[in-house]
């Protein structure tokens, strides 16, 4: 699935990738390839996107994921 | 005629004058690029946070929160956003302008504060009774500090404390006055309600069924604030970029007006100059025939 992390001063990740872990606000959840649609809120802590060649971990203050057709954005801050 | 000493000193400082405004237009060029990308590297963040927020509209709606709800207005905050620096055209009087006139038009009844944020209109409000003074946000002749450097943290400091204050109840309204960058020529003025927060339009009435996680209202009230402060950043934005799109025609045009000067001066300067050889010569072929005669 497709994902993009964007903050207001940058796009900070763009990419193919296997599986993201998310912090969320009701407690951490993941997202793998065809989830459902979803809009969900974040609290603060660590996005973890893994894809074959290993996994990145970005820090982000809150904001919101967008799950829709394998495509994931998120609104981070 | 004037004399040509004093022709020269003017043209040599029409020259420097115009070095200087040549190299501004140059300087405001660069820096409006930079400005302009900030503003594109913005726009997905933005337009996907209101798509996401129009998903919700129909529940910001029914909801009950203190950032959505109409009160009476009593007391408008008003933040006009100008430059720190001058010499950019009309861009900052134009947003003194519109302040003044939504204090003494629109919001006559109401009691209208002023926070400003940059140099030019603090120093334009900063004897007038209305400037905001306490302790709720933060020093309004220290807003100006946000265009030093420019960034979504720095400019949500100054929201928050506005979203407090409102959040509170010390404001039932809140303003934004900003000039919209359009392009490098021209600037809009904006006067645009921050707070309450208005529910957007919902566009194509929701064909997606979304799992909302935590609840929709739980969601919003993690989203109104982020969308405010994506607001806010934008105004920003927006005027950082108009500004130096104004002062880039402004210089362009300073630039041009001292060419034309530099031209008539140049004009006057070999009259003058003819004009005295002229004299000159009369006067030795004159001396020469009373030798003569």
């Amino acid at each position: 699935m497709n994902i993009e992390i964007l903050t207001p001063d940058e796009d900070i990740f763009k990419g193919e990738v296997d599986i993201a872990t998310f912090p969320g606000k009701d407690g951490s959840f993941g997202v793998m390839n065809n989830h459902a649609p979803m809009i969900a809120a974040l609290k603060a802590g660590d996005i973890v996107v893994k894809d074959t060649n290993g996994e990145q971990t970005f820090a982000v203050k809150g904001g919101v994921v967008e799950v829709l057709k394998n495509k994931v954005i998120v609104l981070a801050e | 005629m004037a004399n040509l000493k004093e022709i020269r000193t003017r043209i040599s400082s029409v020259n420097s004058t115009m070095q200087i405004t040549s190299a501004m237009k140059m300087v405001s060029a660069a820096k409006l690029k930079r400005a302009q990308d900030r503003i594109i590297q913005m726009r997905p963040y933005a337009n996907k946070l209101s798509e996401v927020l129009q998903n919700l509209s129909g529940t910001m709606a029914e909801m009950e929160n203190k950032f959505v709800d109409k009160r009476e207005v009593k007391k408008v905050l008003l933040i006009p956003v100008t430059s720190n620096r001058g010499l950019c055209g009309g861009f900052n009087a134009n947003v003194i302008k519109q302040t003044n006139r939504l204090m003494n038009n629109t919001f006559i009844d109401a009691e209208v504060t002023v926070f400003p944020v940059g140099k030019k209109v603090f120093d334009s409000f900063k004897k007038s009774e209305n400037l905001y003074s306490g302790d709720l946000l933060s020093d309004p002749s220290m807003s100006g500090e946000v265009f030093n450097d420019l960034s979504f943290e720095n400019s949500s400091d100054i929201c928050e404390g506005v979203m407090k204050a409102f959040w509170d109840g010390h404001y039932d309204k809140v303003i934004l006055v900003y000039n919209q960058f359009k392009n490098a020529a021209t600037q809009l003025i904006q006067s645009e309600q921050l707070l309450p927060v208005e529910a957007p339009e919902a566009e194509g009435s929701g064909s997606i069924d979304y799992i909302f996680q935590p609840g929709k209202e739980e969601l919003l009230e993690s989203l109104i604030p982020s969308a405010l402060k994506t607001q806010f950043y934008k105004a920003l934005l927006d005027s950082n970029a108009s500004e130096h799109g104004a002062r880039m025609t402004a210089m362009h045009k300073a630039t041009d007006n001292a060419g034309e000067l530099l031209d008539e001066l140049k004009l006057t300067y070999n009259k003058a100059r003819q004009a005295a050889i002229t004299t000159e010569i009369l006067e030795i072929v004159g001396g020469a025939e009373a030798l003569a005669g």
